[in-house]
């Protein structure tokens, strides 16, 4: 009787996760801990980093059936390696954008390119590392800091390095605010910090409307690879400027926007597991990726410097370091470092230009490399 | 002609997809430009029906 009675509470132990939990499991959930902390009480983009943090602790505590084939973290990875979420994504953050200050001043936009050299420096990193050419483009494109567009780019180069590869990104772009601003005060002078830009003009609802449809179009022509993503932007952008399907666009940047993320977050958190992930790889492509930030951030801000002087004193450095494709995050990171250096300026709606220059140019560097690489 | 998968297959996509990003944002820029013309066809106005 006894015997029957400890072999069933043995039974019991064996199918809890207490046999199974080892020192990664501890060190990882301490890591979504972390994440949590930076999202609750940091408050660094916390539509992120609780949902990552979460699903990072549920990973790794063994037993877990959500992270398993059939629980619903399971599928809501399904959904990303797919290529269904990242699409959805860029619907609800189109619709959710205003594009007027990228129209109202063209010459801006060339910071949303200067801004992508880290992605060339980590992907020449990761080649000298030993990762394939294709590995190491997929790698590269975290300095491009645009989530979807990682996910998109690294399910066709290299989908082995998918769950490193989306953590490092939606990681690094919740904690741009931390990354961001030591590299600029050190590329700026406190006058150039200090420099009060000029209102942009006025961008009228036709020329709202117009730019979506010339964009989807321009890059369905010259940048087929990355088609789906930038179409999905420009057709949400196109609800909310055409004034006539409200439905369509508070749907599409407000609960359809919520789910996708919901789920995207949960997906991402749910491959932290430290069986997967404390690996070598793991490790180097965290480091490429802060490499590729940190230096995307220095030659946004140099290009800037630079067109500033050739202006004439008229653009401050600061928003170059917003030609990170990170939307509004790297925009706002601008706006705050400005308001250090003078109270009194407000550079947001400024540096939003570069900003979403970024998307643009995190697109036109994914679709050349897809092209380069033939890996449409 | 595909790249090779070496040091200097990586140093040649950097370098040629950097410079193409330029010229097409260059080129977003320049058809961004005209943009202040589409308000001497017409206007939308601008408050919902």
């Amino acid at each position: 009787m006894y015997e029957q009675f400890m072999g069933l509470m043995y039974d019991l132990l064996v199918q809890t996760g207490l046999m199974q939990i080892w020192w990664g499991n501890v060190l990882m959930i301490m890591v979504g801990a972390g994440l949590l902390y930076l999202g609750i009480v940091k408050k660094y983009e916390p539509f992120l980093l609780v949902g990552i943090g979460m699903a990072c602790i549920v990973a790794n505590v063994p037993g877990s059936d959500l992270t398993q084939p059939g629980g619903l973290f399971h599928y809501a990875y399904a959904g990303v390696q797919s290529l269904i979420v990242p699409p959805l994504i860029f619907l609800g953050i189109g619709a959710m954008t205003d594009f007027g200050p990228m129209i109202a001043n063209p010459s801006l936009v060339v910071l949303g390119a200067a801004a992508h050299l880290g992605i060339f420096v980590a992907l020449i990193g990761a080649k000298l590392l030993g990762f394939t050419l294709a590995e190491a483009g997929a790698i590269g494109i975290i300095g491009g800091a645009d989530g979807p567009m990682a996910i998109y780019m690294t399910m066709k180069l290299a989908p082995d390095l998918l769950p490193q590869i989306s953590v490092a990104a939606y990681s690094y772009m919740a904690l741009m605010p931390l990354i961001q601003p030591p590299v600029m005060r050190l590329l700026t002078t406190k006058e150039e910090r200090e420099i009060v830009m000029e209102q942009p003009r006025y961008v009228s609802r036709l020329e709202k409307i117009v730019f979506p449809i010339i964009i989807a179009i321009i890059v369905n022509l010259f940048l087929p690879p990355v088609a789906p993503l930038i179409t999905m932007l420009m057709l949400g952008n196109l609800l909310r400027e055409s004034l006539v399907v409200d439905r369509l666009a508070e749907t599409a940047s407000g609960a359809l926007l919520n789910v996708i993320t919901l789920v995207l977050t949960v997906a991402i958190g749910s491959t932290m597991n430290a069986d997967e992930f404390l690996t070598v790889k793991t490790l180097m492509i965290v480091a490429l990726g802060l490499v590729a930030f940190l230096v995307g951030t220095g030659s946004g801000v140099v290009c800037a410097r630079i067109m500033n002087k050739m202006s004439g004193g008229k653009i401050n450095p600061l928003i170059g370091s917003a030609g990170i494709a990170s939307v509004p995050i790297a925009a706002r990171v601008s706006h705050v470092v400005g308001l250090e250096a003078n109270r009194s300026n407000f550079l947001i709606m400024h540096a939003m230009g570069p900003n979403l220059a970024g998307v643009f140019g995190t697109a036109i560097s994914g679709g050349i490399m897809l092209a380069l690489l033939g890996a449409v | 002609m595909k790249l090779p998968d070496t040091m200097e297959g990586a140093l040649i996509l950097s370098v040629v997809d950097f410079l193409l990003c330029f010229v097409f944002i260059g080129a977003i820029g320049g058809v961004l430009a005209l943009f202040p013309w589409l308000n001497r066809m017409g206007e939308i106005k601008e408050t919902k029906k």
